[in-house]
C-alpha cells in the first residue's frame, strides 16, 4: 500500500547518487525485495515508471531481485529459511518463528529489506 | 554503512553498493533514536496496530482508565485527517496529540519524531501510540516503542491472523478484541489464539472486550505495566 512513497524514496536516492556522479543518464536500477517486506513487486514497477518520467532516470531497467526470509533462534543457534506450517486446518501454508530444531521462537534476521544494489548510469 | 564501488566502463559507471542501500533503513534508525529518546526520560512507549474499528481506540481508553493513577500518561494519535479519536481520549484528562497522515497509511518514525519534540518527556512516564487503521503497513515501520500490540476483533472473519502472519510476526502482543460477539460471529477465539502462537511462539495474547473493559486487566499483565 506504501509502495509509491517507497519507491518516490527509492528514486530520489538514485538521482541523488547520479548527481554526485555527474550522470547524464541513469540506464539500469537493481534492487532487492525481501519476501518478509509489505511491498508488491508490480506496484513498485508502476510506481517506478510513473516517477521517473521527468527525470535522467527515464526508459532505465529495474531489476528486482527477491530475498526469502531467514531466522536465526537464540535457543539453539539454528539459522534458515523461515518455515511454514502446512495445516489444513488453515487453508494456506502460514510463516512461523517457531525454531524447526527446538521449537523455540526464532529472530528474523533477513528478509525485511529494500535495498539498492547497483546503479548502472552515463556519464 | 554501504561500501560504494565504482565500475567505470568507457562513459558507463556501474555503482556497486554493498551490502546495499536500505531504503527501509533510514526509518529502523530514526525508530532507534525514538528508543533512545524515550529511554532517557523514562517513558515506557507502546504502539497499538489494528484494522480500522478492531476496537484501538476503546481499548486506549479502558487501558487510560485503568492506568492514569499509576502512570503520566500521554497518547499519540495516528489518524488521517480528523480528530475525532482524540476528543475521545482526550475526556479521560490525559494529553493527546493527534498525527495526521493525510493520506499516508502508517505512522512512521519520523512522524513520531516529530510528535515527541512537541511534548515534554520528563512530565511523562507512559506513552501510548495508536497507529493508522490498517492491517499491514504500520507493522513495517518500527516507531522506537518498547512494545508493540496488534488488536484484531472478531467481526474481522476467521481468517484475519492466517493471511497476515507477518504483522503478527511483529507484535509482542496480540489482543483479540470483541469476545462478546464470538459467539454470534461463530469465532471460536481458542482456534485464532492458537494461530497467532503458531506464527509467533513467545507472542503474548490477551482476549478482550474493551466496552466492558472483561480482559483488559490481562492486557495490562501482557504490557507489563
Amino acid at each position: 500500500m506504501h509502495e509509491l512513497s517507497m519507491t518516490t524514496q527509492i528514486v530520489d536516492s538514485v538521482l541523488e547518487e547520479a548527481k554526485k556522479q555527474d550522470a547524464r543518464k541513469v540506464t539500469e536500477v537493481h534492487l532487492v525485495i525481501g519476501k518478509l517486506t509489505f511491498l508488491g513487486i508490480e506496484q513498485v514497477r508502476f510506481s517506478y515508471k510513473i516517477l521517473v518520467e521527468d527525470t535522467i532516470m527515464k526508459g532505465s531497467k529495474l531489476i528486482i531481485e527477491e530475498k526469502d526470509g531467514t531466522i536465526e533462534c537464540p535457543g539453539c543457534g539454528y539459522k534458515g529459511a523461515i518455515p511454514f506450517e502446512d495445516d489444513p486446518a488453515y487453508h494456506v501454508p502460514i510463516p512461523t518463528l517457531r525454531c524447526p530444531k527446538c521449537g523455540k521462537a526464532a529472530k528474523i534476521i533477513e528478509g525485511n529489506e529494500c535495498t539498492i544494489r547497483s546503479i548502472r548510469m552515463l556519464k | 554503512m554501504a561500501n560504494l564501488k565504482e565500475v567505470v566502463k568507457g562513459e558507463e559507471v556501474t555503482l556497486e553498493i554493498e551490502p546495499g542501500m536500505d531504503i527501509l533503513e533510514v526509518n529502523k534508525q530514526l525508530a532507534q533514536k525514538n528508543m533512545e529518546l524515550l529511554r532517557e526520560d523514562n517513558v515506557r512507549a507502546i504502539d497499538i496496530m489494528g484494522s480500522i474499528g478492531a476496537g484501538k481506540t476503546s481499548l486506549i481508553e479502558k487501558l487510560v482508565q485503568a492506568l492514569k493513577q499509576k502512570y503520566r500518561i500521554a497518547v499519540f494519535k495516528g489518524d488521517l485527517t480528523t480528530t475525532i479519536d482524540a476528543e475521545r481520549i482526550g475526556r479521560h484528562g490525559v494529553q493527546v496529540l493527534t498525527i495526521n497522515t493525510g493520506r499516508e497509511c502508517h505512522l512512521d518514525a519520523n512522524v513520531v519524531a516529530r510528535a515527541v519534540e512537541r511534548i515534554s518527556l520528563e512530565d511523562i512516564d507512559l506513552l501510548f501510540i495508536e497507529n493508522v487503521g490498517n492491517l499491514i503497513c504500520p507493522a513495517e515501520f518500527p516507531l522506537g516503542t518498547e512494545k508493540r500490540v496488534v488488536v484484531v476483533s472478531v467481526t474481522e472473519g476467521p481468517y484475519m491472523v492466517v493471511k497476515h502472519p507477518f504483522t503478527f510476526m511483529n507484535a509482542d502482543v496480540t489482543v483479540i478484541n470483541k469476545k462478546d460477539l464470538a459467539e454470534i460471529m461463530k469465532i471460536d477465539t481458542e482456534q485464532l489464539k492458537k494461530q497467532v502462537k503458531e506464527i509467533k511462539p513467545d507472542v503474548k495474547v490477551a482476549v478482550t472486550n474493551a466496552l466492558s473493559g472483561e480482559g483488559v486487566e490481562e492486557l495490562i499483565k501482557a504490557l507489563e505495566l
